[in-house]
């Protein structure tokens, strides 16, 4: 009997009789209906899919007390315990979503993210190379966003009213102090990356977190690329000169080594020069990289680079018109980055790093022969907690030595600052829609015998699937220019207070951004003669518009931005409350791209139009009082792709200023102001031909 | 001895059992595989993505149910034509090829399926990622025949990529030519393990080879 018992039940185990049907609806908290979900009875292969309206229905021979689990794309997996007996049942089901990084709201104000893998994205580093204008200087193209003054004859990123020097560099979170090459009389100079160093490039023109500081107004930060894919050797040919350089790949590490020489004499010979050069700019330089892959997520990078470069010009004295100044320069450039960066656990991640550059130039002003030196070494970690999904906080801390050394000709002055800062900061999740995000920094100068301690925080509430505002408020501090401090200990930290409120749209291929902003400075560097003091101030308010498209002409990508801004201030030796030269009122640019498959080539153009700037006019009554007229530029590129001997090839052309619009950027004028003179470009037009291949790809361009 | 004969049974039996059990298995996959062949629409691939996956969960060291849910949610990502809902079904599917990848080591059939994915999320949006993410999709490619030389499904899939590369860039119909030739010889002489076994894409080479003319 027993014996008959047990094989029944064997068998039963085998049998279909007793079925089940389950049936219901999926839907949203909201009671949207979810499509596609997955309903399932655990250990089992019973289970079904809901159709567009949420309605899913199953057989199931299971009997008795089982999970049932339900899930779908985009939702947090959940499940219940029912009970099945013959016949039907019915469930309302509820899935809620899942809180993952590509529907989370993300705190954007003044932010422009431009990491290359993610989503919403606003310009990469391929997107800097093809900037039409831009020549593949990072921070030219950085020029088209909003909120950016265009440079012309200054070294540096003008942000909302800040001058260059309130715009900091960082790579890989450690400070850059001399990001651009030698700043040469009234002409502006490129930046020292390539843009293709870099896998991301988040660029603030505000209210930016606590982890970075000395910067008043905005911050670059660079973030470097990983392992290169495989070994690959570059080489360039391009009308200002030449360079090489070769990537070797291990299995997980790579070294690269490069080198470059740059001559613009051939160039600015065949188009007539305003400029009159005794040695045309030239410049040479290595670099070397090493990248080593610690564990799956750890990484260490090694970018070192050495370049030197040489110039003299003459200019006009106005002072005595039969006699000529002359400048000359020689500037060396040794900058060393290594970082280590890597998770401990799941929940913690831990960067570090540590840099050192020196930056000297040499030269002569007339006869005076005069020297300068700036040498940071700094360090910096920081470590990251993931407490929640995305939750977090961060923690860390920073040191630097700072050291200028200048001289002309016999005589010498030095100073130097030994800096600490630590710096906390939390993402704090409390929806899906709504983040915040509160900072707080401390930083120390032994130089000026100082501390400040700046408040940040921002705020973004997702209004949409593909909108969201956001809130900022921050406090800013950054050290007077080293040619202030040179001269003077009695000086304090620079501030500024930024208020900021941005709406954002990103939607597939389209990105509408508009953001109004005010910036309260105060304690800024008053000069009056060889004193100096912090009784500067100075205001700027206005807004931003900017739009992206990418979607609506086929494989067209264009974008527009705007930037309104009313800004004075009373600084250096202004004697009153006034505009600077670096502010124009209106910025329009315009920039287009598109990829032409008939003859195999990206074209790009790019049209920049910005208002008036004052200048000094020494007969004036009002100081920078005056106006230069407005400013135009329309500029085009094409990048031809092809092969040469199999290996990967662009050929590269671009002309600047192609109707020749005659630019004024500001005028110099005689001691007396009876004579002026107009600053301009080195030629009306410039070009620019390239060749650069690729061996050891037949596919893609690095 | 009652004992003794339900003992007996048991044993008996026993192979029986497990013998069901995998007959069920195999019996379910073939009927899911049935299904994902005639699956045309999104809804539908998804529908199938789902079945598989419920087999994986309750077979948890297959790795074809995880192999083939991802598959299934590759092809609705790609029938998919609004470019935002690509990106979930395409980060699903490589979720499923790893999980699958953690069950079966080195096999390169997954490692296909994993270069199939990555250049089809490329795709979403060439312009920002082609630069990060042709390198690993060719990797897995170039590992998936490495591991199987004979599997003429790694050299499909490179035939196809190539094919939709714009010549520019290294791709178009005659770089793809050669390469879905040789996928077609490999086809000729594949033989699938079992029933259950990938045995997809020689159609699909066939129908690129047709256009490479």
């Amino acid at each position: 009997m027993k014996f008959l018992s047990v094989l029944i039940i064997l068998m039963a185990s085998f049998g279909a009789d007793a079925q089940t049907i389950v049936s219901g609806t999926v839907k949203t908290s909201k009671g949207k209906a979810v499509r596609g979900a997955n309903i399932s009875i655990s250990n089992s292969y019973d289970g079904g899919s809901s159709d567009s309206l949420g309605f899913f229905r199953f057989p199931t021979n299971e009997q008795g007390k089982v999970v049932l689990q339900f899930s779908s794309v985009g939702f947090n997996t959940d499940s219940l315990i029912v009970e099945l007996v013959d016949g039907a049942l019915s469930l309302n089901l509820v899935l809620r979503e899942e809180i993952s990084e590509l529907n989370a709201v993300v705190i954007t104000a003044g932010t422009f993210e431009a990491g290359d893998a993610k989503k919403g994205l606003v310009l990469n580093s391929l997107d800097v190379a093809t900037t039409a204008g831009a020549e593949a200087d990072v921070f030219a193209a950085l020029q088209t966003l909003p909120g950016t003054q265009t440079a012309f004859s200054e070294n540096g990123l003008f942000v909302r009213g800040g001058s260059a020097a309130e715009t900091k560099t960082y790579f890989d979170g450690l400070l850059v102090k001399n990001p651009f090459n030698t700043q040469l009389p009234d002409l502006a100079s490129r930046g020292r990356f390539s843009p293709f160093l870099f896998k991301g490039t988040t660029f603030s023109s505000g209210g930016y977190s606590a982890q970075y500081g000395q910067a008043l107004s905005s911050a670059l930060i660079l973030e470097s690329k990983d392992l290169p894919e495989k070994t690959t050797t570059g080489i360039s040919l391009m009308t200002v000169g030449g360079g090489l350089d070769h990537a070797q790949r291990f299995k997980n590490s790579s070294l690269s080594l490069g080198g470059s020489y740059i001559n613009l004499k051939p160039a600015f010979s065949l188009f007539k020069q305003r400029t009159n050069w005794d040695k045309e700019p030239e410049q040479y330089g290595g670099i070397i990289q090493y990248k080593l892959k610690t564990s799956e997520t750890g990484i260490i990078k090694i970018y070192s680079e050495y370049g030197r470069s040489t110039v003299s010009l003459f200019t006009e004295n106005l002072d005595s018109l039969n006699k000529q100044d002359y400048f000359s320069n020689r500037n060396k450039n040794f900058y060393v980055n290594s970082t280590y960066q890597d998770f401990v656990g799941n929940k913690w991640k831990v960067q570090s790093g540590i840099s050192y550059s020196n930056t000297s130039d040499d030269g002569l002003f007339d006869t005076d022969e005069y020297e300068r030196a700036d040498r940071l070494l700094q360090g910096r970690v920081t470590v990251t907690n993931f407490t929640g999904s995305l939750s977090s906080v961060k923690f860390g801390a920073e040191a630097a030595a700072f050291t200028r050394e200048e001289s002309l000709n016999s005589l010498k002055r030095h100073y130097t600052d030994e800096s600490v800062a630590a710096f906390a900061e939390g993402d704090v999740y409390f929806t899906t829609r709504l983040v915040a995000r509160f900072g707080l920094r401390l930083e120390r100068s032994s130089y000026l015998g100082m501390f400040n301690l700046a408040p940040r925080t921002s705020l973004a509430y997702k209004t949409g699937r593909y909108s969201q505002i956001s809130l900022a408020y921050g406090r800013f501090f950054q050290n007077p220019e080293d040619g202030y401090l040179i001269q003077s200990k009695d000086l304090g930290f620079e501030q500024a207070e930024h208020y900021i409120l941005n709406y954002q749209f990103i939607g597939e291929g389209q990105v509408f951004r508009v953001e109004g902003f005010y910036k309260d400075y105060r304690n800024l560097v008053k000069a009056a003669g060889s004193t100096f003091n912090n009784s500067g101030d100075g205001y700027a308010g206005g807004f931003d518009l900017f739009w992206r498209d990418k979607k609506t002409f086929k494989g067209l990508d264009y974008w527009i931005s705007y930037s309104y801004l009313d800004t004075k201030r009373n600084f250096r030796d202004y004697p009153a409350l006034s505009v600077p030269p670096f502010a124009a009122k209106h910025t329009l640019n315009i920039v287009y791209k598109q990829y032409v498959a008939k003859i195999r080539s990206q074209v790009g153009a790019t049209y920049t139009y910005s208002t008036g700037r004052t200048y000094f006019n020494p007969g004036s009554s009002e100081f920078l009082g005056d106006r230069t007229k407005s400013f135009q530029n329309f500029s085009i590129n094409l990048s031809y792709l092809t092969n040469v001997f199999r290996q990967f090839t662009v050929v590269y052309l671009s002309v600047n200023n192609v109707p020749g619009f005659k630019n004024v950027y500001g005028y110099h004028f005689s001691d007396n102001g009876s004579i002026r003179r107009p600053i301009g470009s080195t030629a009306r037009r410039n070009f620019f031909v390239g060749m650069f291949v690729t061996i050891g790809d037949d596919k893609f361009v690095r | 001895m009652k004992t003794i004969r339900v003992i007996i049974v048991l044993i008996l039996l026993s192979p029986a059992l497990v013998w069901a059990q995998a007959n069920k298995y195999t019996a379910a996959m073939q009927k899911s595989l049935e299904t994902l062949k005639s699956a045309k629409t999104a809804d539908e691939m998804l529908a199938v993505a789902n079945q598989f996956e419920r087999i994986a969960n309750a077979e948890r060291t297959e790795w074809l149910p995880l192999y083939y849910a991802s598959y299934a949610n590759l092809l609705g990502g790609i029938i998919t034509t609004d470019n935002m809902k690509k990106d979930p079904l395409f980060d699903k599917a490589m979720k499923g090829v790893k999980d699958a990848a953690a069950i079966s080591a080195d096999n390169s059939e997954i490692y296909t399926l994993l270069g199939y994915i990555t250049f089809m999320k490329m795709t979403v949006d060439p312009q920002s990622r082609a630069m990060q993410m042709i390198g690993p999709a060719n990797e897995a490619l170039a590992k998936a025949k490495a591991l199987d030389p004979l599997n003429p499904r790694p050299d499909l899939v490179s035939g196809q990529n190539t094919f939709y590369t714009p010549e520019a860039f290294g791709g178009g119909k005659e770089r793809a030519k050669p390469l879905l030739e040789t996928a077609m010889a490999k086809y000729e002489k594949f033989q699938a393990g079992d029933p259950v076994s990938p045995d997809w894409g020689k159609e699909r080479c066939r129908a690129l080879l047709e256009m490479c003319k």
